[in-house]
């Protein structure tokens, strides 16, 4: 790739200049970021950032969709009612929501391995709690409390955008978010096993299903601990580190919020995904017991199928972030927006289908993994957007997004899956209508400088115009926008191959250092 | 990526088809339904109306004979008794998933068989006099239950039953599956991970500060 061919001569410039400055393995930018993405290395800092954090992430996902797969045995036990079933699982992933704003907002000021380390290991208690629960209401709150580490996406999604460049942006978000939740198809298919063995040592049904929610709570909390180990926030060092060496402007949470709610790109993402993770997140909830109920077949069949429907995830999201980057790399920013929308609107057809085709187990089978594969690869198309809204508020867009994706989940089993009001299948149907009409809002997303859905870039409009306007000119004097600046030169690509729109001519490969 | 997995999905869809219609179940043999059975049974059970009985411990006796008013030779296909536990109405409410149907092949409300099928002996006391007694099995979950016994003519087919319901219920008080090695357990690893936050908060702190 041209962009490594010319590093080695600005590194060697930049390396005589200052000594100090770290050497990396992998081909980055002039941000430090990774310009490539070894998927089996453990290359530190960037590919160990990507393992440790879609793994922890993938932990809190084990955790959070541990109850689904065992609900046919947790119902007896506590002798929940198919309400009660509702609320929890509306409980599990509505904490989540303001916990993920929090998210961004602690990633923007603290770092992402210091966030997501914390919020893990604070809600794996209530893991181990799931096993003691004796009534509806303490099962409503261990699934509410154990619901808050899934605020770890935000900080999974800040940390590839941290480590990887915008060329490599959407893959790297896309693998991360998609392996992560896997953890959401792979538990059901792990806790039936892991009961049936359970069972088989000799313990009874009703204790089998407790001890079982030790797997989860075990692996959540040493995935953290791994995190704080062998984690690094960004390239050059741990956040602390680079506060205190003036390297990194400390922000301040005034600044950050503001500039993260005055950008309406940001609601509306936060409502599309709504409508592609947050009907995974409800899907997650029901499926099993849908399966399990509707045709009859066995817990660890159902939990199988379930899983089939989670496990989707290790292709098709980050397919959708290659899919995201690759659009780009032919029609820029306007191609990110047309396949988000293509993807998601197909998504919630077939979500549709999947409603109708209940009387056939066969179909329901097939449709369910064809929904799964575009519904998830929508949420790798929107985190291949979600980086370039805005550079000083990332965390905390991506918090209000990943937020809003929690919503969307919320809603959804609110209106369709709770209590005995429809029956499961029709609120499959009408999930995947609403899928549609939220997710009409992106052809309204428009970036001045490369163009939205139906409108072409502005004239004269450039990227470093779009980022530096989150500072004051006050504030770029003193250089705090450096990180800014440097975005939008590497973003230059996003234009589309008919040419950027930059006020710099420099192309992306060389640094700063030669102008 | 995605057109790599495009070109995946035919064969795989049509895998998952096959398994599909290996797993589905297979149809009902029989389409009985309870409404087309005469109530030609009389079940009375040991549990007074109300009571709660403790899984794993207590033993419920049950009893059958042909109601007087069964037409005289009504029983003589009779072979054997079946003799389930039901959820009563108040354990179904809200529950699809313990809903009672017309169409034996799909009621979900009568699921738990107390022993092997009964013969339907003709004994000395009267035409088919019996009793059972039955320790309630450690899986019965918590809730309201009533008991009803189906006759069975030698293929296995229902052709009259009996039940306790609507007279009286009674409650089973389910195994909770809680023990105290796992509230320790639970204890101790929730101490343990807040334990480890705190001290990586510490260090970095004291890193901070050198």
């Amino acid at each position: 790739m041209a962009e490594g061919e010319l590093k080695p001569a600005a590194m060697q410039v930049e390396a005589a200049e200052a000594a100090s400055k770290p050497r990396f393995r992998m081909p980055v930018d002039s941000d430090n970021k990774a310009t490539e993405f070894w998927l089996f290395s453990f290359a530190r800092p960037h590919m160990s950032a990507f393992h440790l954090s879609w793994f922890s992430f993938f932990c809190c996902f084990l955790s959070t969709f541990a109850a689904p797969p065992l609900l046919p045995l947790i119902r007896d036990t506590l002798g929940l009612t198919a309400t009660d079933i509702g609320s929890a699982g509306i409980a599990s992933v509505s904490g989540a929501v303001f916990v993920r704003v929090a998210m961004g907002t602690a990633c923007d000021l603290v770092g992402p391995r210091l966030a997501s380390a914390s919020i893990i290991l604070i809600t794996t208690p209530a893991v181990y709690c799931s096993a003691i629960i004796d009534s509806p209401s303490s099962f409503l709150l261990v699934r509410f409390f154990t619901g808050f580490s899934l605020a770890s996406f935000v900080s999974t999604q800040f940390w590839m955008s941290s480590m990887f460049s915008p060329p490599k942006v959407g893959l790297a978000n896309g693998v991360a978010g998609g392996w992560g939740n896997l953890g959401g198809g792979a538990v059901q298919l792990i806790m039936p096993l892991v009961f049936e063995a359970i069972r088989k040592i000799g313990s009874t049904p009703f204790t089998a299903w407790r001890v079982a929610f030790f797997i989860p709570g075990l692996l959540q909390t040493l995935s953290a601990i791994a995190v704080l180990a062998f984690g690094q926030d960004m390239p050059d060092g741990n956040y602390r580190k680079l506060h205190k060496s003036g390297d990194m402007h400390k922000d301040s949470f005034g600044n950050v919020f503001r500039h993260a709610v005055t950008n309406y790109r940001a609601w509306i993402l936060s409502l599309t995904y709504g409508y592609c993770f947050g009907v995974e997140l409800a899907v997650d909830n029901i499926i099993a017991q849908y399966f399990y109920d509707r045709f009859g077949v066995k817990l660890s069949t159902a939990g199988f199928i379930a899983a089939s429907f989670g496990m989707a995830n290790i292709i098709s999201r980050p397919g959708g972030g290659l899919m995201s980057d690759w659009l780009s790399s032919q029609f820029g920013m306007r191609g990110r927006l047309w396949g988000l929308w293509v993807v998601q609107t197909i998504g919630g057809v077939l979500c549709v289908v999947l409603g109708a085709v209940d009387y056939s187990f066969g179909a329901s089978v097939a449709v369910m993994i064809l929904f799964s594969l575009f519904v998830q690869a929508a949420c790798g198309l929107t985190f291949g957007i979600v980086p370039f809204v805005s550079r000083r508020s990332l965390g905390l867009i991506s918090g209000m997004t990943g937020g809003g994706g929690n919503v969307g989940a919320v809603l959804t089993q609110l209106i369709f899956f709770h209590g005995s009001k429809y029956k499961t299948e029709t609120g499959i149907k009408y999930m995947g209508l609403m899928i549609i009409a939220c997710t009409l809002p992106i052809t309204l997303i428009n970036f001045p400088q490369w163009g939205g859905m139906f409108v072409g870039p502005q004239p004269g409009a450039t990227a470093e115009d779009y980022y530096n306007r989150e500072w004051t000119t006050h504030e770029s004097e003193k250089g705090f926008n450096t990180a800014s600046v440097r975005f939008a030169e590497n973003s230059v690509r996003e234009g589309g191959r008919s040419g950027s729109q930059s006020k710099h001519t420099v192309p992306v490969e060389s640094s700063p250092a030669d102008v | 990526m995605m057109a790599r997995s495009g070109a995946a999905l035919p064969p795989l869809l049509l895998l998952l088809v096959v398994v599909g219609a290996c797993f589905a179940r297979p149809a009902a043999a029989a389409q009985s339904h309870l409404s087309a059975l005469g109530r030609t049974l009389v079940v009375e059970a040991s549990p007074k109306a109300g009571q709660v009985l403790y899984a794993g411990e207590d033993t419920i006796t049950v009893t059958w004979r042909l109601n007087a008013s069964a037409p005289a030779g009504a029983d003589a296909g009779y072979k054997v008794v079946k003799v389930t536990l039901c959820y009563a109405p108040a354990s179904q409410e809200d529950r699809g998933w313990r809903k009672a149907n017309d169409d034996l092949s799909k009621d979900k409300a009568c699921k738990f068989e107390i022993a092997q099928p009964q013969p339907y002996a003709y004994a000395a006391a009267g035409p088919g006099t019996r009793t059972l007694r039955y320790r309630v099995a450690r899986d019965v979950p918590s809730a309201s239950y009533h008991v009803r016994a189906y006759a069975l003519d030698a293929s296995g087919a229902p052709v009259g039953y009996g039940q306790t319901a609507p007279a009286y219920y009674f409650r089973v008080a389910g195994d909770t599956g809680v023990h105290a090695s796992l509230r320790v357990a639970a204890a101790v690893l929730s101490a343990l991970s807040v334990a480890a936050l705190a001290f990586f908060a510490v260090v970095e702190k004291r890193r901070k500060d050198e």
